[in-house]
């Protein structure tokens, strides 16, 4: 690597705050100067990783120590409780949940109850609760749906899942091989909660999935007939 | 929380932080159980205290876990990411309790530099981290201490002369010389 003999009078200047950058105690005033002459040097850049490297084996020479015990869970609970993100879409989710299970409530059970009311002995074939199924991915459980059989049908679905994040389209497959599109949803970190009408008789679905812009499939949810 | 999946003794540390990173508590916990021992045992070294030892431990894993998922591999292994955040937590909160600079003969982490370890210690340490023991082992005395009080306790080249008694540029070269002994070191190591 050649440098100019004004650019290598300038490496050997800083050559001593250099090793204090990677030994990460300098500040101020010279970390500047540092970070300034890096930009432009690839010389001193390589030289500060080769010692940045000598610094972080160094760390692995501590002993390992055996911290009390409680150690783990008390870290665990800390973390959950200072974890935003994951409280922001607890919140979220548990109140769509709480709208879910008042729709629940009035679609299913209401109309249940209304049916027994009113008909004495209530004809199965004619009751409308809600039917649940697992929603999975590749044989493993990643989330739930709920389809109300009244009228209007509403889709009430709950992702958890890792690896899905993004934009996705559900679509339910009905009972005559018709698909119908519920709508097009963003999972956010892997999560998503919605509630959806479905134009078509909810007992009439068959099957739910979630596709994603390309049209791959994500995830698939059957219901029994 | 669903968790999905499970993660063994052998799933990467990339792994595990991407499982972090979208909540998997089964992520949180195998990462945490891999690195708990390694950084309390860094934190305890530099700062000599298990509460205050187990303080830093604490905060520097939470905020592994809460950046997992701007975690770049490029700037660095996981394990080293992890040890960085815990020593300058360390040193940081050191330099709080302490603000002016003592000699480490009052810490616990002194193995460094009396050169003692156990084998159980040795056993487990990869080939590389060994040979920088050894080489760490083999510089001279004030330069071994010089690099332990800049690399492991976090002191300026102005204190280490303050704590040794001697003149900044003595300071200086003592830890110039010893970390271009350790490269050198690592570098015949890493040679065919």
């Amino acid at each position: 690597m050649s440098r100019q003999p004004e650019e290598s009078m300038k490496c050997e200047a800083i050559s001593d705050d250099l090793i204090e950058f990677a030994l990460g105690t300098l500040s101020g005033r010279s970390r500047s100067q540092v970070l300034d002459h890096l930009e432009s040097c690839a010389h001193c850049d390589a030289e500060l990783e080769s010692l940045a490297g000598v610094v972080d084996t160094m760390l692995w020479l501590a002993p390992e120590a055996e911290p009390s015990l409680g150690f783990e869970t008390r870290l665990i609970e800390r973390y959950r409780a200072s974890d935003t993100r994951r409280l922001t879409v607890r919140r979220r989710r548990a109140s769509v949940l709480a709208v879910a299970a008042v729709l629940v409530a009035v679609l299913g059970i209401g109309v249940d109850a209304v049916l027994t009311t009113h008909g004495g002995a209530t004809n199965p074939s004619t009751t409308v609760r809600p039917t649940s199924s697992q929603l999975t991915a590749d044989g493993v459980v990643v989330g739930h749906v709920t389809i109300s059989s009244g009228s209007p049908s509403w889709m009430i679905m709950d992702v958890d899942a890792g690896k899905l994040s993004g934009l996705v389209w559900c679509e339910v497959t009905l009972a005559d091989g018709r698909v119908e599109t519920v709508g097009k949803f963003t999972l956010s970190h892997g999560y998503g909660s919605w509630i959806a009408p479905i134009k078509s008789p909810g007992s009439l679905v068959r099957s739910a999935r979630l596709v994603n812009t390309h049209g791959t499939v994500l995830a698939r949810a059957t219901f029994a007939t | 929380m669903r968790t999905h999946g499970s993660y063994n003794d052998e799933a990467s540390d990339e792994a595990l932080l991407s499982g972090v990173a979208v909540g998997d508590d089964r992520a949180v916990l195998a990462f945490v159980r891999r690195y708990q021992r390694r950084l309390f045992g860094l934190a305890l070294g530099i700062v000599g205290d298990p509460g205050m030892a187990e303080d830093v431990a604490q905060e520097a894993f939470i905020r592994i876990l809460r950046h997992a998922a701007v975690y770049d591999a490029r700037r660095g292994s996981v394990a080293t990411w992890t040890l960085t955040i815990t020593r300058n937590l360390a040193i940081d909160a050191v330099r709080v309790r302490r603000p002016i600079p003592t000699a480490p003969e009052d810490r616990t982490f002194l193995s460094l530099i009396s050169n003692d370890r156990s084998p159980d210690d040795a056993a487990s340490m990869s080939e590389s981290v060994t040979q920088a023991r050894f080489a760490l082992a083999a510089l001279p005395n004030d330069q071994r201490r010089a690099i332990v009080l800049a690399v492991m306790y976090g002191r300026t080249a102005s204190e280490v002369a303050s704590l040794e008694a001697i003149p900044l540029g003595t300071a200086k070269s003592r830890i110039r010389l010893g970390l271009a002994k350790l490269r050198e070191a690592a570098a015949i190591m890493e040679a065919p």
